[in-house]
């Protein structure tokens, strides 16, 4: 017998808009702050083994987690800029790896949460596609967060495909932070939760609440 | 982790075998089972439903309470006149043609009650909002989709044994599987491995077409074992091989140890695979007694049809001489 695993994999945008404003360096702040809270997450449903990865994209994209990572043995290195936004680029690395195999079919569904702070700069539609045609793309629970008012909010609601729900923004390092506590924790915990969606792709539960008009928005 | 124990049942030609568990952290079990001799001992009848369980079908221990009782209720129809005609395979292309016509008669008094309940106590609301959602529906979809039964969801399994032949019906995941007395077991409806939690349902409109039915006439060797399971057994399993071997397993201790040990053991089974699988896990089985297998033994030894066809209706058949 064994627990099944739950597949996460961030996709980050590493553009260089990312360095205006210590960008980047909140979001490699947040994502090692929140894997602590990831493991809770993980350790509250023995039944599910949550593995992480992560993707990198600016001009082209990259594993820089390629291994998918028990989290208990998940450790963050920084993500630095280089370029411009091939996102689309990231969608394809994805989608490689949402084949079965090397995606194994005993899973229960990934998550692809997603961090942008711009407008892709690729055909970031035929990534997405080569994502949708694979087995477990279409049933992925899939998060994004648009930092900044720059990003490309439509872009990132149909990378969602589901009418329903919508980009998380952060105006700022608490909300990015919030956001990136809330893919972390409420969305692993959702995806590693066996249930049915009566044929319907996985859809996380409502985007949190993230405080705002009384900050000052730096981004 | 609360454990369902049920008294061994026990009938002249089958002895029965039920447990159920509900899943880590859950905070009642969405699936419900049956197994019960019928026609005076002759025959059984075996079910499980799967409740969907998430937020969005929050009413489904009912909606599987009520495909338990209605399969039940249908199958023990079907399982007299199975018993009535016996092993006289002239009769059998009746029986079959029944058999494919049963899940709709399912479907309809599950839908039946489903509404009955929805209509006094809306899962949605009885407000403007909710009938102007039903018009949408119903002008979009047809009368058919006038209601939202999504909250009542449930799978069904369902398998009727007699000693001269097997009924097996599917809808939506978990498993039916069959071991022979040589202890090789297979599933006869499965359809591949389920990705993810997707599965058809009762809730959806006529879920009959979307059953799968799996017919064998025991025309050679003994019955063999049926187990029903619904998936949170299965996907405890690192792999496909690993669940059929617990099927093989809990045959051979029913052999060996009697099945009344097994049902002692049960539920310590299943509460293990729920850990793993994080799912409410239940499982009913029936193993045939000796007097089952001297009568099978009057029959044709080499026409035992083990190896289902697959139908464009997406039945499968087996190849048993009729």
């Amino acid at each position: 017998m064994a627990s099944r695993p739950v597949h996460f994999i961030w996709m980050l945008d590493c553009s260089g808009s990312m360095s205006v404003n210590g960008k980047i360096g909140q979001l490699n702040f947040a994502i090692r702050e929140a894997i602590p809270e990831m493991r809770q997450a993980a350790d509250a449903n023995p039944a599910a083994s949550l593995l992480v990865r992560a993707i990198s994209f600016a001009s082209g994209a990259s594993w820089h987690v390629g291994e998918p990572t028990p989290v208990d043995s998940f450790s963050w290195e920084d993500v630095h800029t280089y370029g411009g936004t091939d996102m689309g680029a990231a969608f394809k690395l994805a989608a490689g790896a949402l084949e079965t195999p090397p995606m194994p079919q005993r899973a229960l569904p990934p998550v692809l949460a997603l961090a942008s702070d711009g407008q892709p700069t690729d055909d970031w539609r035929a990534g997405l596609r080569a994502i949708d045609s694979t087995p477990w793309g279409k049933r992925a629970v899939r998060v994004a967060v648009a930092i900044g008012d720059d990003a490309d909010k439509s872009m990132l609601k149909e990378f969602l495909g589901n009418p329903e729900l919508e980009p998380l923004q952060a105006k700022n390092p608490r909300q990015l932070a919030a956001a990136i506590r809330w893919m972390s924790t409420a969305v692993v915990k959702d995806a590693s939760t066996p249930k049915v969606e009566d044929a319907k792709p996985a859809a996380p539960v409502g985007p949190p609440l993230t405080k705002g008009g009384d900050e000052d928005e730096i981004w | 982790m609360t454990a369902v124990r049920a008294p061994l049942d026990r009938a002249a030609d089958w002895e029965l075998l039920r447990g159920a568990v509900k899943g880590v952290a859950k905070k009642y079990s969405q699936d419900r089972c049956a197994a019960k001799a019928t026609a005076g001992g002759r025959a059984v009848v075996l079910a499980v439903a799967d409740g969907h369980g998430s937020a969005a079908h929050f009413r489904s221990d009912q909606g599987a309470r009520w495909a338990v009782q209605e399969f039940t209720a249908c199958a023990e129809v079907f399982a007299h006149e199975a018993v009535r005609l016996g092993a006289d395979a002239a009769n059998w292309p009746g029986l079959r043609a029944a058999a494919r016509l049963l899940p709709r008669a399912v479907g309809h008094r599950w839908r039946q009650r489903a509404l009955v309940h929805d209509a006094s106590s809306p899962a949605h609301g009885a407000g403007p909002a909710r009938r102007a959602a039903a018009r949408a529906r119903r002008d979009r979809e047809g009368p058919a989709a006038t209601w939202d039964l999504a909250a009542y969801g449930s799978t069904l399994l369902g398998a009727v044994l007699t000693p001269h032949m097997l009924l097996c019906w599917q809808l939506g995941d978990g498993d039916v599987v069959l071991v022979d007395d040589g202890g090789v077991a297979h599933t006869p409806l499965s359809t591949g491995p389920d990705m993810g939690d997707e599965t058809d349902s009762l809730c959806e409109p006529e879920p009959w077409r979307k059953t799968r039915t799996h017919w064998q006439p025991l025309t050679g060797g003994p019955p063999p074992a049926v187990l029903l399971s619904t998936d949170g057994l299965s996907k405890s399993f690192a792999d496909h091989q690993g669940f059929l071997d617990f099927a093989t397993g809990v045959c051979e201790r029913a052999a060996g140890q009697g099945v009344a040990a097994v049902q002692g053991q049960l539920e310590d089974w299943l509460a293990r695979a729920a850990k793993y699988s994080g799912d409410d896990t239940t499982l009913v089985a029936a193993f045939a007694t000796a007097a089952a297998g001297t009568e099978h033994g009057t029959a044709v030894p080499d026409a035992h049809g083990t190896a289902p066809a697959t139908n464009d209706d997406g039945t499968t058949e087996g190849t048993g001489t009729a």
